[in-house]
């Protein structure tokens, strides 16, 4: 029946969503590219790899061509960097040392990845027998030094670099496999593993298609790091005469050479030596930076933004409408800009012309979908804007205190003692190491200068107020003794420790069941009224407004676009947005009946729409809507506000 | 058709050994105990729940995910429990799973093609050619454009990535979907979005649905018929209008008289409802009180509740059960019923 409805719903949809234009996801080797050090690694290790598979094409001599007429012999037109003992040339040693070097490096390196990943995706995989049994093997085998396995391997098996790397190998294997197990376990509690599972997938296909590429970024450096330390343990075995054996050329061979003669040469361990460190360096530095690189965040393109003020925004015509909030209001946010510099360049505005006021004793509810720009209101009137991003225009006005552009000693006055704040996750906003009643007293003391008894009652007494049950006890308790309802009230006893006059609330409940979240917004109200404080209720949940608010702004794509009393608003919305957000509500109709939608979805900070915000998903959009901007008149953005009757919507 | 349910969950239990104690006593933490309900084609059934109550453990362990440690589940009449955690293929293709979070939900490494693509081969013995065109099908079918087969999930919005999860599970061409929170990760628009399509894709393809989520309002809208769960015991199924309507067990009725609604007049009633609803924080999973485990926080908790586990009885009509020892007493005080919240003309 419903594919004409499919259909529509596809044209919303695909249509309308622009499709995310910045492919913000590069790749490795372009970051990597970015950092001078890695490049040079990078570089080292290419010129490294050139000359040793070139080595007989690249060297100048024969690297075993004796010539006792010229031993020993310094840096010179025709030698380079010298002989050595039996006049070999010191420089094409070298190059032919990088030859075993490497082939030896590799050789123990990729048996030891090979073995090492293929067990630890079987052993964390599988788990059970396997795991138990590989786990105490390689307890085992980590509690043997790798050089002391090479020798008792060589005695066995006799002398030669193959076998002492193979001993090599073994050991890395076992790191490799511990690290494997490790990502391995996190990795198969990821969702997409069990997807792959109800799909029936192949459990070889899903460690080696599913897990394996999402697992590989550690591994690679590790490997790197690997490569780095089996070079210096070819350097030492051969060192010690046990690795190569007369046909091959080896640099810890070179230095034990130099070490014999060092005193009638005493240039020759220096090449050798830095052949070997800088081989090593280049081989570890480059793990940390694939490490560095593979790290989800774009760290480096955040760090290199400096923390710097954007320029006052002129006056844009628009505002000089701007409602005057009234005289006695506790908060008024009037014309708030915010903006932020973008990664492109230039500047985005993540807030424009933001105004609305809070009276006292009142709770306005913020509201508005993910990316409105609601939580960065909040962070801006508590001057906790992220750096980088800054209040380019506008006022904030605290019971008549100004408080943009206030320094960070003056905010945070007025953060203590005048307005406080309560976030989503109590659990985050809890330190897991002080007890509650530490935490609580340690914020009353920052603010009243109380003394530590005093102090600790009065966090007994906010725990009281706030309904914790046998509060003088619970004051000895961590955080993770409280259930996620108890956290977040304690969460809130710290905000009252110094008696605000505005209590900021992002995202309360959010995170709380349904029965203890309508238990919490009971006590802000409570708390609200008992203490006459005013509060700011930031929320994603329009049933939240209706519970708890009595005014509410409704935020899209960083501007309010309405603002009025709950009651009204909700029965006679007139911004086209907040109709539609409250349609798309599901509020008891039988089953199988359509919920109003909003097509598309709401735009990043760098890609407002031209004219009204809303134009592109607005059902109500004529052609002014999308070259004009609209202004907030009367408590509402939208030029059409006093022709639509949005009451229908539903 | 036959008369048998498409899916019979009998008994159904599920314990997790958590870690031993100091002494060596194993700890176990029994997340489902004793529910039974039943999908019929077509249809879908809503399981409500807070955390804790078990709701994603049933659909886990009926996906074979996680082991059950006691019932049965019968799918088509055929009792899938035996095999444990190596269900056959035959009932890989004909259940299929939406996740919560659609981001961990899609392999970030493969892209949305790449992920349809291997659903099909893996059920279905079809050429290159015929898998591209059943991805294009399939993503026309869930709203999304042919061309966003290349995409990664990480170059999608929320909702997108959400089709992208039940075109996933659609690949294969199930009967049952089993539907854990998945649009509680959404924004309110984007979640009507997924709703909506979930409901013409069960008119368009016949499918049933395990609904799985926190939200009774949601829940309420896509189910024909619902099961209440509170630590890990079903306490209320039935029809979804009487369940929403005329809530039986007292902890269905604090969880719709908690439930928020956009309209502040019917929140207001709401409202009143839940304050006169006792103060209690809800018991840990690990050490549920005896008897009722609702007996903790409900108002009209007598002796024998504390001691006695009620039984999951009819109650009020035929096809509606709890599981209440004062049923009677609830069911003849004033209460509190969710009724269509109709907007007042001001």
């Amino acid at each position: 029946m419903s594919a004409g409805t499919i259909a529509d719903e596809r044209s919303d949809a695909a249509v309308v969503e622009p499709e995310s234009d910045v492919r913000s996801h590069t790749r490795l080797w372009q970051r990597l590219a970015r950092r001078p050090l890695s490049l040079t690694c990078i570089a080292y290790l290419v010129l490294l790899f050139v000359l040793a598979i070139g080595a007989p094409l690249v060297a100048p001599y024969d690297p075993f061509h004796p010539d006792i007429k010229l031993r020993l012999q310094g840096p010179s037109a025709v030698h380079w960097l010298g002989t050595d003992d039996l006049g070999r040339d010191t420089l094409s040693r070298l190059i032919f040392g990088a030859r075993t070097a490497l082939l030896a490096s590799f050789q123990s390196v990729s048996f030891g990845a090979v073995v090492g990943i293929t067990t630890g995706l079987v052993v964390g995989y599988l788990g059970g027998w396997f795991d138990r049994i590989a786990m105490r093997v390689a307890d085992v085998m980590q509690s043997i030094p790798a050089v002391l396995l090479a020798l008792a391997l060589i005695g066995v098996l006799g002398k030669g670099l193959g076998n002492a790397m193979l001993a090599v190998g073994v050991i890395f294997s076992v790191s490799f496999m511990r690290i494997t197990r490790a990502v391995v376990l996190a990795e198969k509690e990821q969702l997409y593993v069990d997807a792959a599972r109800v799909l029936g997938l192949r459990t070889l296909s899903i460690m080696l298609r599913q897990i394996l590429p999402n697992i590989s970024p550690p591994l690679i450096v590790q490997a790197s790091i690997a490569l780095g330390t089996a070079l210096l343990i070819e350097a030492m075995l051969s060192f010690l005469g046990v690795g190569i054996d007369s046909t091959q050329v080896s640099w810890g061979a070179m230095l034990e050479t130099a070490r014999q003669f060092q005193s009638q040469q005493p240039l020759l361990p220096i090449f050798p030596g830095l052949a070997i460190t800088l081989s090593v360096l280049a081989f570890n530095l480059l793990g940390d930076s694939l490490r560095d690189a593979t790290l989800p965040t774009g760290a480096t393109a955040e760090s290199s933004i400096s923390r710097r003020t954007v320029a006052p925004f002129a006056v844009s015509p628009t505002s000089v409408h701007r409602p005057e909030a009234p005289a006695d209001a506790l908060l008024a946010v009037s014309g708030l800009t915010v903006a932020a510099p973008r990664p492109g360049g230039g500047s985005a505005e993540l807030l424009s012309d933001v105004s609305f006021h809070v009276m006292r004793g009142e709770t306005l509810g913020l509201v508005g979908e993910s990316g409105c720009g609601k939580s960065m209101t909040a962070l801006a009137v508590m001057g906790l804007l992220p750096p980088a991003v800054s209040i380019a225009a506008g006022s904030i006005r605290l019971a008549g205190t100004e408080l943009a552009g206030l320094d960070d000693d003056a905010m945070r006055q007025v953060r203590g003692r005048r307005v406080g704040m309560v976030f989503q996750e109590p659990m985050a906003a809890l330190s897991p190491v002080h007890t509650v009643g530490r935490q609580i007293s340690d914020a009353v003391r920052a603010h009243t200068g109380l003394g530590r008894r005093q102090a600790l009652a009065r966090a007994a007494e906010l725990l009281a107020l706030v309904g914790v049950p046998d509060p003088h006890r619970r004051l000895q308790d961590y955080p993770h003794q409280f259930s996620g309802g108890m956290a977040q009230r304690v969460v809130i006893a710290g905000a009252l420790a110094c008696e605000p006059e505005l209590l900021i609330a992002d995202e309360p409940t959010t995170a709380l069941d349904v029965t203890i979240q309508a238990q919490v917004l009971d006590l802000l109200m409570d708390l609200r009224q008992r203490l006459s404080m005013s509060v700011l209720l930031i929320t994603h949940d329009l049933g939240v407004v209706a519970d708890a608010c009595d005014r509410l702004a409704v935020m899209y794509g960083g501007e309010v676009v309405e603002t009025g009393n709950v009651e009204a608003t909700f029965s006679h919305p007139r911004h086209p947005y907040t109709a539609a957000l409250l349609a798309a509500m599901p509020r008891g109709e039988g089953v199988g009946s359509r919920l109003a939608t909003i097509p598309g979805r709401v735009p990043p900070a760098w890609a407002w729409p031209q004219g009204c915000r809303f134009h592109p998903r607005c059902a109500h959009a004529v052609a002014a809507c999308r070259q004009e901007p609209n202004i907030l008149r009367h408590g509402v953005r939208c030029r059409r506000a006093d022709e639509l009757t949005l009451t229908d919507a539903r | 058709m036959s008369d048998v349910p498409l899916l019979a969950v009998e008994n159904l239990s599920v314990s997790y050994p958590l870690k031993r104690g100091l002494f060596g006593g194993a700890l176990t933490l029994a997340a489902v105990r004793d529910v039974s309900f039943t999908i019929e084609r077509g249809r879908t059934f809503g399981l409500v729940g807070e955390s804790g109550s078990g709701k994603s453990s049933i659909g886990r362990a009926i996906l074979g995910l996680t082991p059950s440690s006691g019932g049965r589940v019968v799918f088509d009449g055929t009792d899938v429990s035996a095999f444990g955690e190596r269900l056959p293929l035959s009932f890989r293709r004909e259940v299929q799973v939406i996740f919560q979070d659609p981001l961990s939900s899609l392999n970030p490494r493969q892209t949305v093609g790449t992920t349809i693509g291997q659903a099909i081969h893996r059920h279905h013995d079809v050429s290159h050619q015929q898998c591209q065109r059943e991805i294009a099908t399939v993503l026309d079918s869930v709203g999304l454009a042919a061309y966003q087969a290349e995409r990664y999930p990480y170059e999608l919005s929320g909702g997108q990535r959400q089709r992208v999860a039940i075109a996933r599970a659609l690949a294969v061409r199930p009967r049952l979907i089993i539907c854990d929170e998945p649009v509680s990760a959404l924004d309110v628009s984007t979640q009507s979005q997924v709703i909506n399509l979930l409901i013409d894709l069960q008119h368009a393809f016949g499918l049933s649905y395990l609904f799985i989520a926190h939200n009774l309002d949601v829940v309420r809208h896509i189910s024909h018929s619902i099961g209440v769960l509170y630590l890990g015991r079903l306490v209320e199924a039935g029809p979804a209008d009487t369940v929403y309507s005329a809530p039986a067990h007292p902890y269905t009725q604090m969880l719709l008289a908690s439930t928020l609604v956009a309209d502040p007049r019917a929140q207001a009633v709401r409202s009143q409802a839940r304050r006169r609803q006792p103060r209690s924080e809800p018991p840990s999973p690990l050490s549920p009180p005896p008897g009722c485990p609702f007996n903790t926080r409900c108002a009209w908790a007598a002796d024998v509740c504390r001691t006695q586990m009620p039984t999951f009885e009819a109650a009020a009509s035929q096809d509606r059960h709890a599981a209440c020892h004062r049923i009677d007493a609830v069911a003849s005080s004033p209460r509190l019923g969710g009724e269509k919240v109709a907007r007042s003309a001001g």
